[in-house]
């Protein structure tokens, strides 16, 4: 029996089943027993996956969308088998996967704690010495025994955080960034996943996040299509996975920067800047955007009701913020000429990453597409900045 | 992943207890719903029968015998309905953590059994005031009800499967209790000539018909039961619950991934 923390992936496979119609399921599965063919077919989410981690490592599983990173995770998790191959993991596993997902809104939140103990085999005794902890980290102690449903969304996921970390777990997974409750709360999140690093827990973590996978993990696994690429210490893997990356940004056509329109009234000029009016593409949370552009009219005329909007991808071209200012009922812009107008854009970051702007200039009651500028101006925004490795504590100076 | 059979009991009771204080938070009648409404039932199909289409006349205390059938009959819709629905309702749980799925169709039918112990014993109450006196063969109603239970968990676990692959199958299963109610010995005795014999000998081979005559034989008539419906009875449990538990136990993988 290998020491608890330990976890292999021996040849792993695991397909999906991927229906073109679902709403036909029915129907089919009946032709199915005449002897029709099916319309679903089987996708492999991971392909000959191999790889061990000791007790104590801390892991990172890094690639781009569609890896097979999440699914290694629920593998892991025990909530998948694998379709061949072997997985085995020794040890209690606590996973941070999707926080707070047992709870029952009409349940107050100790009796939550003491349901979810259950689904981790922890027994009420058990959980009843955990408790005090439990609400002290999630900073809920005199709301214990209220239902969760009067909580807010913060405190619900501090409770969930609070509770998957509490019960003493061997390996603890990981997926994508915290964002759990205020800064505050999650600096304290990562100082106790931290904490667990210098404990001699194995932490597998998941994540886009390149800065805190540096920070949290002494090894990463790059996966690509289901298999590993590369596997090496972070300063081995995460340069050649970053240039990968933006190579295979640039290559994908789909989300080439594109520029079109009738040019009636056009951008003739777009900087990016930080609120100081510094010229940046990279943003922290919680720091504005602002567009300053300079936008000229065709042979100087005046141009009325022009409509400006501006719309935020991933890399791969979905589309997360899209929106103008018709529809947030904001003034509609006239140029004569020429104008230099400002565009300020607050944004919330729950998933920190490489993300693409673009603009557009449009009049959709006369349906005239002036000037558009997809998928233009790169932008890399942040998490909110996290505890430092080193935090001062106090310094005196005395003579 | 395995979990141990202690863990196993842990969760399924947790999951009860959830259950029923889940279903009874706001409530004011609380528990006495699951009572009021065979009693409702009792009431119009008394009316009915006695007055409308006149046949329950020959059944000494007509209601009495109806409460019989219509608390197991409750108890099996009830927990054959939220059992077939509990994987679906349970997508995230089961997405994002582990721990034995079987737990989650057999807590729904053991909280359904919770309220079907209490209402049995107003039931007895009642029956003993009417002049129906139980004999020693009271006591087998516990292993009728256990063995019932585990029948329902069978059925439940394979149409909980089912209901992940086809969203039809709970509207299909509340469709079919209909036709099962009209099939199964709850509004009419066997054995009493009251139905057809082509039609007794039919009905017989209703999974629910051994169990109900044991109740309405321990219950109502306070006698022994006759030795067919324990032959039906144990020999459906066995038959739902080895069907059941294979079927489930090999479309578990598959369902975690098509949730």
């Amino acid at each position: 029996m290998a020491a608890p923390g330990t976890v292999e992936f021996r040849d792993v496979a695991l397909d999906y089943r991927i229906y073109h119609d679902r709403t036909l399921s029915l129907m089919e599965s009946v032709m199915n027993l005449f002897g029709r063919s099916s319309s679903s077919e089987t996708f492999r989410a991971l392909d000959g996956l191999t790889f061990a981690v000791a007790p104590g490592e801390s892991v990172a599983i890094i690639g781009p969308n569609g890896a097979g990173k999440s699914t290694t995770l629920k593998l892991l998790a025990g909530i998948y088998e694998p379709t061949s191959g072997t997985v085995s993991s020794v040890g209690r596993t606590a996973s941070l996967l999707d926080l707070g997902v047992g709870f029952h809104p009409e349940l107050t939140g100790a009796e939550n704690v003491y349901l979810n103990g259950a689904l981790l085999g922890l027994g009420r005794a058990r959980m009843e010495e955990l408790l005090p902890e439990i609400a002290e980290f999630a900073q809920l102690e005199r709301f214990m025994d209220s239902p969760v449903k009067y909580y807010s969304s913060g405190m619900f996921m501090r409770l969930g955080f609070s509770l998957a970390t509490s019960v003493d777990p061997d390996i603890l997974l990981v997926d994508e960034v915290l964002a759990v409750g205020d800064a505050s709360f999650q600096s304290r999140c990562y100082d106790r996943i931290y904490s667990y690093r210098g404990s001699g827990r194995t932490i597998v973590f998941v994540s886009h996040d390149m800065e805190a996978v540096s920070r949290l993990c002494g090894r990463v696994i790059w996966l690509d299509r289901g298999k590993v690429v590369r596997d090496g210490s972070p300063g081995e893997v995460l340069p050649e996975y970053l240039s990968s990356s933006s190579r295979r940004r640039a290559e994908d056509g789909s989300v080439a920067p594109r520029e079109w329109g009738s040019r009636e009234v056009w951008f003739d000029r777009v900087e990016l800047t930080d609120s100081t009016g510094t010229p940046r593409r990279r943003f922290r949370a919680g720091e504005r955007l602002l567009v300053r552009a300079l936008i000229r009219a065709r042979g100087g005329e005046r141009v009325e009701d022009i409509v400006w909007g501006f719309s935020i991808h991933r890399t791969d071209g979905e589309t997360v913020v899209g929106v103008n200012n018709l529809e947030l009922n904001r003034p509609l812009l006239t140029v004569e000429g020429s104008l230099e107008a400002e565009l300020e854009i607050g944004l919330e970051v729950p998933e920190p990453g490489n993300y693409l702007l673009g603009l557009a200039l449009t009049d959709p009651v006369r349906r005239r597409d002036y000037h558009w500028l997809d998928y233009h101006f790169p932008l890399e925004l942040l998490g909110p900045r996290r505890t430092e490795p080193v935090r001062l504590v106090d310094a005196e100076w005395r003579w | 992943m395995t979990t141990s059979p202690a863990g196993t009991w842990l969760l399924l009771r947790s999951l009860v207890v959830k259950d029923l204080k889940v279903r009874y938070k706001r409530s004011v009648l609380g528990f006495f719903w699951f009572l009021l409404k065979p009693l409702f039932s009792m009431v119009v199909y008394t009316i009915v029968f006695t007055r409308i289409i006149r046949f329950g006349g020959e059944i000494e205390h007509f209601s009495l015998f109806l409460l019989t059938g219509l608390l197991p009959w409750n108890f099996f819709s009830a927990s054959l309905n939220s059992s077939t629905r509990s994987l679906l309702d349970n997508t995230r749980l089961i997405r994002s953590v582990y721990f034995p799925r079987t737990t989650l169709p057999v807590a729904e039918v053991v909280a359904n059994s919770v309220h079907l112990a209490l209402a049995l014993c107003v039931l007895e109450a009642a029956l003993i005031a009417f002049g129906h006196y139980p004999g020693p063969s009271l006591l087998l109603v516990i292993p009728a009800t256990l063995m019932l239970m585990a029948m329902v968990s069978g059925m439940g676990m394979i149409l909980a499967v089912g209901n992940v692959f086809y969203r039809d199958v709970a509207q299909l299963v509340e469709v079919l209790l209909l036709a099962w109610f009209y099939a199964s010995p709850i509004i009419y005795p066997l054995g009493k000539g009251l139905v057809p014999a082509a039609v007794e000998s039919a009905v017989r081979f209703n999974p629910l018909s051994g169990l109900l005559s044991i109740f309405h034989s321990c219950l109502y008539e306070g006698g022994w039961p006759p030795a067919w419906a324990w032959l039906s009875l144990v020999g459906w449990t066995l038959f739902f619950v080895l069907v059941g538990t294979a079927v489930f136990r090999r479309a578990e993988p598959v369902v975690v991934k098509e949730l």
